[in-house]
């Protein structure tokens, strides 16, 4: 109580009304979601947002809010939730910050172990954190053992170049090359009993999305721009997880690169630069027309997605250096609400 | 009795030819390779920085200006990379002119103002305002001026400058120069380096990964034909290491290497009422980036230009000069990110200068450029200069600028855009000057508008391109003041600087990122016989660090203090003990980049 009239009293001495408000600890961070601006590379002007799924609460930085002596660090890449814990990995500052994730108070650090660290996922009652090594290197990186009882790096499992992102399911691990600074086309399969690569499976370029959804593996593989001077087709890939092999996969046309998958309902979210598009789990075509554009708000390439609660979260990194924005559509396209967030918003955790 | 009288005559006009020639040579006794500066330059505000400046002021090209000029700077930390705003534009807008010739990176089009060392030179000058029509791309926001002034004056001089100080930071330069009325030789030799782990004040921090080093050597030779012809040869080299420390939050691994030659050789005619300069110059630039200094991997990136030139002043009379410049320019750059590409660029310049009457002149001129990469503006300035008193007077101009695409923009592999066009400027500026034998005070307004502002933005599939898309209007105002009071045994010395600066993206109406709306920076040298006393102050206003003007960088006052003593008459020596943040202030530069609490510094100059 003495510190929350603390935080007020000196939060009064703001003359700015807006900073005012968004300068106090909710206290409750859960019911709603957690809104990760990466902010810029060199800077460390990483941040969280807070959304209430109801839509009455949001607050633009509520880790300063929360923690206010703490610096969140720079370029923030992913969060992952361990029961009460909220790991926040932030790529160039090579760390995790661990906090409640209910209250976001700070909980611990960890700063050694990571090399150009990218996203976490927990197997086993371990954490796994990929990691790129040096991006100029193609035979150093490796995904990262966190050991949950002492907040510390317990060992690196070597991996192929670029990997990115990582999802668990049934105690293996599903790590996604999209390749770092190259193209990646491929996807490890990491046994968290074992802590070794069991399989690798390949998909198609650039796989840069996953989700799991009734013992299959969906991996949207963006494949390989035009600008590369090698373009190569997008394709959604389904991959079997009881015998790890692809069961099917749908190609997409020349010159769409698609990314953001999100499964939700039994339907097949994605985004293809403005557009957001939906298909059935089960169908076997694409969908030949978008779901809507996201144009209208200026939405100039969707830089992170989510579908959930009934709810199309869109987050706009805008001019890549101003706070960015995240809008929220109904399931059929129409803008429900908008919200200010923090500089480049790169990912919703729902909590 | 007539016989006489003959020869009187005979011999004072032997004498008068001789006097004559004699004020020639005198005339001649500076030579200076940038012509234009002094000849071309009544309608802009020139300061230049003393060699006693310079010698007060750390060796880097930063710290000289950033605490002697109305130029801002952003340091990413202390001795790292350095970039400059002049009258709120970007850093690829001022140029760096390196003895008359634009010496900014074909790679990235800017100077980096730590990889200069400030007593390589005898002569820098800022020149505010546009310059393209003579110094060509990036002469927007105004011109720092690197000169080798070189005399034919009998001398044999020899200097030795010591350095040590706080972060285990050394230096050393030695420069002689030697001169008779045929030949002139000056060479310069320095090395400066620093651990430079200063404490991040207000955090339990280190500046750690932050150790840089350099050596650089620049000479020149002159050699005197006869009475009307002179070859000059200029020569620089800078070799620098730096390990690019990180931010508060996040540790680097990182290094970059610099390695730079500049060379230039030049004939100068001397016939009548013209003078020709024949010059050619090859300029090199090469950067290495570990990414992780353990390792062997590197990116790189290469250019290499050489430039012909003819440059011929015409004194059409005591009151008119006309001057036509002739430049080939050829690029060629490779590296990591792109393939070997050349560019070449023909242009022609008249210049013209009028003393139309007693207190009035001005200067008019053109520049148009032919290249098959762009389409290049035609390119114009024109500016009076009205003398309404011995002790006040106007000056005004208006220009028409440019800064070409650079390597990068145009040719980076998958995002270069070969239809970029050139950014263009055009401004207009008044000023005035008073003047009494003790006090220089100058104000000038300023206003300008650039278009086709290149901006790297991510298309909607994410890839970053460079493309022309903002429009930035620009007005400020400048004003510099110099007073200078002579006491029997001492000299009381007062300079100061002050700019304010709007700088708007014409389409948000916000401030440009890194520009701030005020810089003022104040100097007191106070002399008492052999001892000096300096005391300087920087005060730099708070910037915007993002497009919204939602963030910014709070404001800093900075202070130094000096303390010089001067043994000897002919050969001296001479102690000096600084200290730099006097009050301890924390402040950064940078976002995420805190610069160095109070430190110090020891100086020895042994003039011999």
């Amino acid at each position: 109580m003495i510190a929350a009239l603390a935080v007020f009293f000196s939060s009064c001495s703001s003359d700015d009304e807006q900073g005012f408000l968004d300068d106090l600890p909710l206290g409750a961070y859960d019911n709603g979601v957690l809104i990760l601006n990466q902010g810029n590379f060199g800077q460390d002007n990483a941040t969280i947002s807070y959304l209430s799924n109801d839509f009455s609460i949001f607050q633009g930085s509520a880790f300063a809010a929360v923690n206010p002596t703490k610096i969140l660090g720079n370029t923030a890449q992913d969060i992952g939730f361990f029961n009460d814990l909220a790991f926040v990995v932030i790529n160039a500052s090579n760390k995790i910050e661990i906090v409640n994730r209910y209250t976001l108070q700070y909980v611990a650090t960890i700063d050694s172990g990571l090399d150009n660290p990218r996203y976490i996922a927990f197997a086993n009652g371990k954490g796994y954190v990929t990691n790129w090594g040096d991006g100029g290197v193609s035979t150093d990186d490796y995904v990262a053992v966190v050991n949950l009882s002492n907040y510390t790096i317990s060992g690196s499992i070597p991996v192929a170049e670029g990997p990115e992102r990582i999802i668990e399911s049934n105690g293996n691990l599903y790590v996604a090359h999209q390749g770092g600074f190259g193209y990646g086309n491929s996807v490890s399969v990491i046994n968290a009993s074992s802590n070794s690569v069991s399989t690798s499976i390949v998909v198609a370029d650039v796989p840069n999305s996953l989700q799991v959804k009734n013992g299959f593996l969906y991996v949207m593989c963006g494949g390989k721009a035009a600008w590369t001077q090698d373009e190569t087709l997008g394709k959604l890939v389904k991959i079997d997880l009881s015998t790890n092999t692809v069961s099917s996969s749908i190609d997409f046309a020349v010159g769409n690169h698609p990314s953001n998958l999100y499964i939700s309902n039994n339907e097949v979210y994605y985004t293809q630069d403005s557009a957001v598009f939906s298909m059935a789990l089960n169908a076997t075509t694409l969908p030949s027309n978008a779901l809507f554009s996201t144009v209208g708000q200026g939405v100039y390439g969707v830089y992170s997605f989510a579908v959930e609660n009934n709810k199309i979260y869109v987050g706009d990194a805008g001019d890549y250096n101003s706070n960015g924005k995240v809008y929220v559509y109904s399931l059929t396209g129409v803008l429900e609400n908008q919200y200010t967030v923090g500089v480049i918003p790169a990912g919703f955790y729902f909590n | 009795m007539f016989k006489k009288l003959a020869l009187l005559l005979a011999l004072t006009a032997c004498s008068l030819i001789w006097a004559q020639q004699d004020s020639i040579f005198h005339l001649r006794e500076v030579v200076l390779s940038d012509t234009q500066l002094k000849n071309f330059s009544d309608t802009q505000n020139t300061t230049k920085l003393s060699d006693s400046v310079i010698e007060k002021n750390q060796s880097s090209l930063t710290s000289l200006l950033r605490y002697n000029s109305v130029i801002y700077f952003k340091e990413n930390g202390n001795g790292m990379v350095s970039s400059p705003s002049f009258r709120g534009t970007t850093a690829q807008q001022t140029a760096v002119i390196w003895n008359g010739i634009n010496i900014n990176s074909q790679l990235n089009g800017q100077t980096d103002f730590n990889t200069l060392t400030t007593r390589d030179f005898n002569g820098i000058v800022v020149r505010s305002g546009g310059g393209s029509v003579i110094y060509g791309s990036g002469a927007v926001g105004g011109t720092v001026h690197l000169n080798n002034a070189v005399s034919f004056k009998e001398k044999f001089e020899n200097q030795l400058h010591l350095n040590y100080g706080s972060f285990s930071t050394y230096g050393t330069n030695y420069t002689f120069n030697v001169a008779n009325n045929k030949v002139s030789a000056n060479a310069s030799i320095s090395h400066n380096q620093s651990e430079n782990d200063y404490e991040y004040l207000g955090y339990e921090k280190r500046n750690e990964n932050g150790q840089y080093q350099n050596t650089s050597f620049n000479a020149h030779i002159g050699y005197r034909l006869n009475s009307n012809n002179e070859v000059h040869f200029y020569s620089y080299l800078f070799d620098g290491e730096r390990y690019f420390s990180g931010t508060v939050a996040s540790p680097s691994k990182s290094k970059y290497l610099d390695f730079n030659t500049r060379n230039l050789l030049e004939w100068i005619n001397y016939a009548g009422l013209f003078t020709s300069k024949t010059k050619l110059a090859f300029l090199n630039e090469t950067y290495k980036y570990f990414e992780n200094r353990a390792l062997e991997n590197f990116t790189t990136g290469e250019a290499n230009t050489l430039i012909a030139k003819y440059d011929l002043l015409y004194n059409l009379s005591s009151k008119i000069k006309i001057n036509g410049i002739l430049d080939y320019t050829q690029n060629t750059g490779s590296g990591s990110n792109f393939s070997k590409r050349k560019r070449e660029i023909g242009s022609f310049s008249l210049l013209f200068k009028q003393q139309l009457f007693d207190f009035f002149s001005y200067e008019a001129s053109l520049r148009k450029e032919i290249t098959t990469n762009y389409e290049s503006p035609l390119l114009y300035s024109l500016g009076g200069n009205l003398q309404l008193s011995n002790w006040y007077s106007l000056k005004f101009s208006g220009s028409k600028n440019f800064r070409i695409p650079t390597f990068n923009d145009l040719y980076w592999q998958g995002s270069g855009n070969q239809n970029l066009k050139p950014e263009s400027a055009l401004q207009g500026e008044l000023g005035q000057v008073f003047a009494t034998q003790n006090i220089t005070f100058t104000t000038t307004a300023f206003y300008s508008k650039i278009t086709n502002m290149l901006r790297w933005l991510p298309s909607s599939s994410g890839q970053w391109q460079p493309i022309n898309t903002d429009k930035v209007t620009i007005y400020g105002l400048e004003a510099l003041l110099e007073w200078k009071k002579e006491f029997k045994e001492a000299t009381l010395q007062v300079n100061g600087t002050y700019a304010y600066t709007v700088s708007e993206n014409a389409a948000t109406n916000k401030q440009l990122i890194y520009v701030p709306f005020h810089k003022a920076t104040s100097s007191i040298a106070f002399r008492y016989k052999r001892l000096i006393f300096t005391y300087q102050n920087l005060f730099n206003g708070a910037v915007f660090t993002s497009s919204d003007n939602v963030y910014d960088l709070e404001e800093y006052l900075v202070s130094n203090m000096s303390v010089d003593y001067k043994m000897g008459r002919k050969k001296t020596i001479m102690f000096g003990f600084q200290i730099l943040n006097l009050e301890n202030k924390p402040y950064q530069s940078v976002l995420s980049r805190p610069m160095p609490g109070r430190n110090y510094m020891m100086n020895l100059t042994f003039n011999f």
